[in-house]
């Protein structure tokens, strides 16, 4: 099922039609792309470009009208709900702008959680969680409540329960959109030290010029449709500062 | 899974202790009525049947006639019963033993009781040796009321269980030591011979002082004669062999009294009988009522305590929109949602079902300690007051529980 030689990601000719008060609103048009294991990936665009419905779908949490989509070599464009809902258990890490931690539960119940709906036992469960902390540097902080913790652990236990499945996708929105530059920075950091120790496959979305930089690839997406070299012609900015770097 | 979920309702029912304890209101009352009413409701007619089968089933009681009843004759005393009419009923009853085992008569006076500085006033009773036997008396301390006593006028009174208690308390000691003491009744002394065992319930001597006619008549209270008849009686009791041959004695009865007391033939009877076997029926029918009343109370209760999670569960669909979206986003499935949803509405239900049963079963003990009455739990009522709430949380829980695991998880995650 899971084939380790195909793309993490593939795309072929992905559309996405909304119908808005009667009209038809073509979200995304012919979109195709690959995006390759071990990658790190950014998906930028103005707001209204297509990206938040690219990240839906990327992230099974919604189906294209057309064109195929292809998850580790398995077609996932007409999953029902119930299968989608596992594949984003099982390959899906996913890492919110504003952390979605559960309010209620410690972080280290936070991170297991993913392993609940996967149905691993309550011990596996722990060790596992245990591990992904640590993993993020936050082993200290497992029984903190998250209005416990600063936004940078917040956002730190999150990339944990992201992990903590062993996806085969992080999709992270905007993850840096609701922290300081320095801490903004320092999740960057861990998710290239994840990148380059465990060989994680990141897909960003941003809009954010900085984050697209320390990317392998910038993907440019506008009025639905990809556009290439978004980075030099709409942020004036040159792409690949982690390859020169 | 059930265990993560079930944790998962119980740690969100405790973030909002108050609002949970408010649902489940409903809940909570309607098993509690259902539990509590029927186990005092056995207990009650447990006790009054007890009461019934003991001194009423084989016996059949004669009172006096309604006056303003319908078709009541204009004639003085009418209705009234005298020691005439008993000495009818006696000689039927001794001519009858296939039908009748005994009988006696009940004249009953309040009268003012007095002893050791102690006074109360009561129901003087004149009776005879027969009153034990129909009904079911004990005697605790002492000896019963004996055909002698009654040809001797003896000033001797067998005191009822609790007119013992409030005259010498209730120590068994202290009241065997009354036996051949006095008591003043209306003024007058009489000995005691005889301290009853406290029978409880309604159709009990407890609270009588039982003494011969012929005592009560001469000696202590005069002027209770109806003109011409003799000494008036407010009961004639009579014993039966069985209660199969109740309808045959009464009309033995009835002949007999109609006889002596010279009712026209066109008339009605100038008195009363109460059968064992209507009491019962009429008991049967009151309890059946209640029961049905109960039910409907505590069916309606239920109902509302529904509606009541129902709408609390929508709130919380509503305000955990977001946390649904996340979920959803982690790997939840739609059945998961919707079980962990269910789950809680249904814990909501269960707990304030174990509340309200609890506070009932503590209630009918509380009542039972303080009434003396034994009211043992039914359990019956325990298990469906449960069984229904569990019926009401998933019934009333799915809707919304449905609702919750249907949002889309995109819009579920842009939800505010």
């Amino acid at each position: 099922m899971r084939d380790i030689e195909a793309p993490v990601v593939r795309l072929q000719h992905v559309g996405k039609v909304f119908d808005a008060n009667g009209q038809a609103f073509q979200a995304l048009d012919e979109v195709s792309f690959d995006i390759a294991r071990g990658e790190m990936v950014a998906i930028m665009g103005p707001s209204g470009s297509g990206k938040s419905t690219l990240m839906n779908i990327i992230g099974l949490l919604d189906v294209p009208t057309s064109g195929s989509y292809l998850l580790d070599g398995e077609d996932v464009s007409e999953l029902d709900r119930t299968r989608q809902a596992q594949v984003r258990n099982a390959r899906i890490g996913f890492v919110f702008q504003n952390f979605n931690l559960l309010p209620r539960m410690t972080a280290l119940a936070n991170v297991a959680l993913p392993l609940v709906y996967g149905r691993v036992s309550a011990r596996e469960r722990e060790e596992r969680a245990r591990a992904a902390l640590a993993a993020v540097g936050l082993d200290t902080k497992a029984a903190s409540l998250p209005n416990q913790l600063s936004g940078g652990q917040k956002q730190r236990v999150a990339i944990a329960r992201a992990l903590v499945t062993e996806p085969s996708l992080l999709l992270a929105d905007e993850p840096t959109g609701a922290l300081d530059t320095r801490t903004g920075s320092e999740i960057l950091e861990l998710f290239r030290r994840l990148n380059e120790d465990r060989g994680v496959t990141l897909v960003v979305i941003t809009h954010d010029a900085e984050v697209g930089r320390q990317m392998d690839r910038v993907i440019g997406l506008r009025d639905g449709r990809l556009v290439p070299q978004i980075l030099e012609t709409y942020y004036g900015v040159v792409a690949g500062a982690r390859v020169a770097a | 899974m059930l265990r993560e979920q079930l944790a998962m309702a119980i740690d969100s029912l405790r973030a909002n202790t108050f609002r949970s304890l408010l649902t489940m209101l409903g809940i909570i009352i309607g098993t509690g009525t259902l539990v509590a009413v029927l186990s005092l409701g056995n207990a009650v007619q447990g006790q009054v049947f007890e009461q019934f089968i003991d001194l009423g089933t084989r016996r059949i009681a004669v009172t006096a006639g309604d006056p303003s009843a319908r078709g009541a004759r204009d004639v003085p005393g009418y209705g009234l019963l005298s020691l005439d009419d008993a000495a009818v009923v006696r000689d039927l009853v001794e001519r009858r033993p296939d039908l009748f085992r005994t009988t006696t008569v009940e004249v009953i006076v309040p009268l003012d009781i007095r002893a050791g500085g102690v006074g109360l006033r009561d129901s003087v009773v004149g009776t005879g040796p027969e009153y034990a036997r129909i009904q079911s008396i004990r005697v605790a301390h002492g000896r019963f009321l004996t055909s002698s006593d009654e040809t001797r006028r003896a000033p001797v009174a067998v005191l009822g269980g609790l007119i013992a208690r409030d005259l010498y308390g209730a120590d068994p000691a202290a009241q065997a030591a009354a036996l051949g003491t006095t008591v003043q009744i209306n003024g007058q002394a009489v000995e005691v011979v005889g301290i009853l065992r406290a029978a409880g319930g309604p159709f009990s001597a407890d609270r009588r002082v039982l003494v011969p006619v012929s005592t009560l008549r001469l000696r202590l209270n005069s002027e209770l004669d109806v003109p011409g008849r003799g000494l008036r009686v407010n009961s004639i009791l009579v014993g039966l062999v069985s209660e199969q041959l109740t309808d045959d004695a009464a009309a033995q009865i009835r002949t007999a009294l109609r006889a002596v007391r010279g009712v026209p033939p066109e008339a009605i009877d100038d008195f009363e009988m109460s059968l064992p076997t209507e009491a019962l029926g009429v008991l049967r029918g009151i309890n059946g009522a209640i029961t049905g009343f109960v039910a409907l109370v505590a069916g309606i209760s239920l109902l509302v305590g529904g509606i009541g999670i129902m709408n609390i569960m929508l709130v919380a669909v509503t305000e955990r929109t977001r946390e649904i979206g996340v979920r959803k986003a982690l790997g939840a499935t739609d059945r998961d949602i919707l079980g962990q949803f269910v789950l809680e509405a249904t814990a909501v239900s269960l707990i304030g079902g174990a509340i309200g049963v609890s506070g009932a079963i503590g209630l009918v003990l509380l009542v039972g300690t303080l009434s003396g009455i034994a009211a043992p739990i039914a359990w019956g009522a325990v298990i469906i007051a449960l069984v229904f709430a569990a019926f009401v949380g998933i019934g009333f829980g799915s809707y919304p529980a449905r609702r919750a695991a249907l949002l889309l998880p995109v819009e579920a995650l842009r939800y505010e």
